[in-house]
């Protein structure tokens, strides 16, 4: 990617109130060509109202929207160069699929044989050769998801824009139809924004990750920084399952990053590599159940060791989740490959081994939605 | 099984076998005691149409159909009733999609406002605007003798101007509902694609509304051939089949005739019903479902805004004036010539005791038309027998009938023993009650698949009869079904006028009968203080349903939170 051009799509300080209700709160945020951004957070958080404003489909209050260097905010959607896919896909009832992807070339009046050129270049893009006369409703959901998406495509615009477009299919399908998404994506090498309310779906299919919530920004960073370097609480456990756990740090060694904490499980030592903490800071540590080593107890005292019981053992397959009693708090450890770990029982005295790499909050720090 | 249900017959006594099987059959014979109730009161009018336009005193003939169509008169009223639905209907669906596209689509300010003076029509009776049409254009009318214009009102276009006004709203409401069904992404998408608002509607919006369209003009076009007051009123020397059949029956004691000319009013309603049905089939635009995304207001395109608010305001501007002139007219001594203020026209004794006999004979007609429309709906939603189907067609049926039709068909089959209704109060009552069923049984059927069959099983789980559960739980869920067929046949039985003007006798007037005959003679304030009047009970009327579903509606609520 050219890391001096310019970002294809920019938003600056995007504001928007629907009446009392503020929705966006200042919002900025750059695309880069060929990226595929994703806009996640709970229902609610303005993601939806977001991707309309970029499409021209709702108006915002002040901002700008930039598109190629661009100014387009004041623009209807029809003058725009941005292409929307609607959750519910839109696919025109009354026309048939090659109709539905013709109809916007046919607005910007091609001719017959071109329209018709590149219809079927579309179906053969998505896989649906042959589909070409049917009617919308004789196609089952993920055959119109794709009818929708290559509508969308059909005169390459700068910006894609998908709305939950896959969150109509069932699971096995909207797995595989994500990846088909990202792989035509980083083929075609559109410029592409994705909402969605799947942490997963976004963390699997993303460049980059723009975590809302209640019309802020909360973090804006690829799948690994999002999930393993959260700013706050919010992010930390919106995006997969964590454990909390408060400590103080008693020593910190910045050339090492070396640092002893306490907590109500006696010491651990811990790296902590964010620069920002000094002795004496009370911190919250964010531990991922995978992170954590599970063994039965052996009464053994050991640095990062801490003796629990074994509440309740879910085994999944891939996957086995522990809950485990430390004194009165419980804790969720994930055991991978549960067949080869040495078996475990309810009501098992356990040990669990916490990591050196645990990444760690401010205590109480409302994160960086206030600066 | 059966065994056990044979032992457990065998110990009960007589009384309670019967009891029993009554607990068993009970829908049964509920369905088949409303089946002769439609039967008797709805299709035995019209087959007695039927039967009498092919009989001479020597037995059958077809010689009442052959004076039909050799006579120039009546094929002329034939054509110009055909015509006049055909205008009416264009109009009606235009203006209609034109008020609903500015209510769903337009900007916000003008929505609300544009939507009441759209359903306005609704309060008043059709033959309201051939009252104001005289007001205006008449003789001495308003405009007549402010500006010189001497426009003939008594004719073609009169009658097609006053039906216009009339049924936009039906055609208005259709559309409505159609436009806000329609997923809004729809357009969204062919805007997104770079569409201007005029290729949207072209090629999106009208195109999915098809359906709706098709229903609505079907409607429009059944109910103004049907309607009866305006056409009277300013039909003039220009014939159409309604009035007519008015003269045969009531100036010339022609029943055959009469007869002829009824059938030839149900003849394109029962082609319509059948290509309603034909050609609705199956074609439905569904959508994925999805979140529901109200439609967002967004600037108009001024290629659509200035043609439609055009459109829209000229139309409602009229409506707004022939409401007014009505008013007004109700207030003045004689409209044109001693332009005083009165009130002997609200005052006049005739006229409040039309009122109050509409206001009874609607009540009754309320009360059993709500009874039977709640009951018919219970028995074609949770009724397991065969004929249900047949069953709602009919009682949905009466909607589209004229009431023309239906009046000659209770004066012929009603009229001698052993049915003898005519000339009393219950002949006026009951057919009301059967024309207006639609709407109580439409609200009653989806109340009812709003509420899980579970409720009721869970109740006969618990021990309860079929009798207790009906009594205990479905009669309580379906009250504000039964409301709403209530308010719907007391509104409608007050200002209907076709079928009435048939049955009325004597001594017995009713509100619309005298504004009718008070407009025919030229009595312009007379009937415009009745109309007022008549207004006024449905207004109120309309006031209490309002209040009364914001009551119901907060119980339901209450309940389903609790459940």
């Amino acid at each position: 990617m050219g890391t001096n051009e310019q970002p294809t799509l920019i938003l600056k300080d995007i504001h928007k109130s629907f009446g009392k209700n503020k929705v966006l709160n200042g919002i900025s945020i750059e695309v880069n060509r060929g990226e595929l951004v994703t806009f996640v957070g709970p229902s609610g958080c303005g993601k939806t109202t977001l991707l309309r404003i970029i499409g021209g489909f709702t108006e915002h209050d002040s901002g700008e929207v930039i598109l190629d260097g661009r100014s387009i905010g004041h623009l209807p959607p029809n003058l725009r160069d941005t292409r929307i896919c609607f959750q519910n896909y839109a696919l025109f009832p009354h026309l048939t699929v090659g109709e539905n992807l013709a109809y916007g070339l046919k607005i910007k009046k091609w001719d017959k044989k071109k329209i018709q050129e590149r219809v079927d270049e579309l179906l053969t893009l998505v896989q649906l050769e042959g589909f070409k006369d049917r009617m919308i409703d004789k196609m089952s959901g993920g055959q119109q998801q794709r009818v929708a998406f290559a509508r969308a495509l059909a005169y390459s615009p700068k910006v894609l824009l998908l709305d939950e477009p896959i969150s109509n299919l069932d699971a096995n399908l909207r797995i595989l139809m994500r990846d088909e998404i990202r792989r035509l994506q980083t083929e075609l090498y559109i410029t592409t924004v994705f909402v969605t309310h799947d942490q997963f779906e976004a963390m699997a299919i993303s460049d980059k990750i723009v975590v809302l919530s209640d019309g802020y920004i909360q973090q804006v960073g690829s799948p690994i920084e999002i999930y393993d370097h959260p700013v706050n609480e919010f992010i930390a456990s919106f995006v997969g399952y964590v454990n909390f756990l408060d400590a103080k740090i008693d020593s910190i060694k910045k050339e090492t990053s070396a640092a002893v904490v306490s907590t109500e499980y006696g010491k651990l030592e811990l790296d902590i590599e964010q620069a920002e903490f000094v002795s004496g800071d009370d911190v919250l540590l964010v531990i991922r159940p995978e992170t954590i080593q599970i063994a039965p107890s052996n009464g053994m005292v050991r640095q990062n060791v801490i003796q629990g019981t074994l509440k309740r053992y879910i085994y999944t397959g891939a996957l086995a989740k522990c809950h485990v009693m430390l004194g009165d708090r419980e804790i969720i450890v994930d055991i991978h490959d549960p067949r080869d770990h040495v078996p475990l029982r309810e009501n098992d005295k356990v040990e669990v081994t916490i990591s050196r790499n645990v990444h760690v909050l401010k205590r109480q720090g409302s994160g960086p939605a206030d600066t | 099984m059966a065994a056990t249900a044979t032992t457990y017959y065998a110990q009960l006594t007589g009384w309670e076998r019967i009891k029993e099987f009554f607990n068993a059959k009970f829908i049964n014979i509920l369905a088949l005691s409303l089946f002769l109730l439609l039967a008797v009161f709805l299709l035995f009018p019209i087959f007695a149409v039927l039967v009498k336009s092919f009989q001479s005193p020597e037995g059958f003939t077809l010689a009442h159909y052959k004076n039909f169509f050799t006579h120039a008169y009546f094929f002329q009223s034939l054509y110009n009733t055909l015509l006049l639905g055909l205008i009416n209907t264009i109009i009606c669906v235009s203006v209609g999609f034109c008020f609903a596209y500015m209510t769903t689509r337009g900007p916000m300010a003008l929505r609300k406002p544009l939507k009441i003076i759209a359903m306005i029509p609704l309060i008043a009776p059709p033959y309201l605007f051939a009252l104001s049409l005289i007001i205006l254009f008449g003789r001495v009318g308003l405009i007549t003798q402010t500006f010189g214009v001497n426009w003939e009102i008594y004719g073609f276009d009169g009658v097609v101007i006053a039906q216009t006004l009339a049924f936009i709203p039906l055609a208005f409401l259709m559309l409505e509902n159609n436009i806000k069904s329609l997923n809004p992404n729809l357009e969204e998408s062919a805007y997104d694609m770079g569409a201007t608002e005029g290729t949207i509607i072209r090629t999106i919006t009208l195109p999915l509304l098809s359906p709706g369209l098709l229903k609505a003009a079907l409607l429009v076009f059944v109910m103004t051939i049907a309607e009866f007051g305006n056409a009277a009123v300013l039909g003039g020397r220009v014939p159409f089949l309604a009035p007519d059949t008015y003269t045969m029956i009531v100036g010339e004691a022609d029943f055959s005739m009469g007869s002829v000319l009824s059938v030839m009013l149900i003849m394109p309603c029962i082609v319509i019903f059948i290509a309603h049905n034909y050609l609705l089939k199956g074609k439905k635009f569904t959508t994925i479902e999805g979140k529901p995304i109200a439609s967002e207001p967004r600037k108009m395109s001024p290629f659509v805004k200035v043609p439609f608010i055009a459109i829209t305001f000229l139309f409602g501007f009229t409506i707004f004036i022939c409401f007014a002139v009505v008013i007004m007219a109700a207030f003045v001594n004689i409209l044109g010539v001693r332009n005083e203020f009165v009130m002997r026209h609200i005052m006049d004794f005739r006229s409040n005791m039309a009122i109050w006999n509409s206001i009874k004979v609607s009540f009754i007609a309320a009360l059993i038309g709500g009874i039977i429309g709640t009951l018919l709906a219970y028995v074609i939603v949770r009724g397991k027998f065969v004929g249900r189907n047949l069953i709602e067609m009919i009682s949905l049926s009466g909607f589209a009938l004229p009431g023309t039709v239906i009046g000659v068909g209770y004066l012929i089959a009603f009229a001698s023993p052993p049915m003898k209704l005519t000339g009393g109060i219950m002949i006026l009552a009951l057919n009301c009650v059967f024309r207006f069923l639609a709407v109580g049984v439409e609200a009653g059927i989806t109340k009812l698949h709003q509420i899980n069959i579970e409720i009721e099983e869970a109740s006969w789980d618990m021990g309860a009869t079929f009798f207790t559960t009906f009594r205990r739980i479905v009669l309580p869920i379906m009250f504000p079904a039964f409301i709403a067929g209530f308010i719907y046949t007391f509104m409608t039985a007050m200002v209907s006028l076709s079928a009435v003007v048939f049955l009325v006798s004597p001594g017995y007037e009713l509100a619309a009968v005298t504004i009718f005959d008070a407009a025919a003679y030229g009595k312009i304030g007379l009937a415009s203080a009745t109309t007022l009047k008549m207004v006024t009970v449905v207004v109120l009327c309309m006031i209490i349903l309002n209040l009364l579903t914001k009551f119901t509606n907060l119980d339901i609520e209450r309940k389903g939170g609790a459940a």
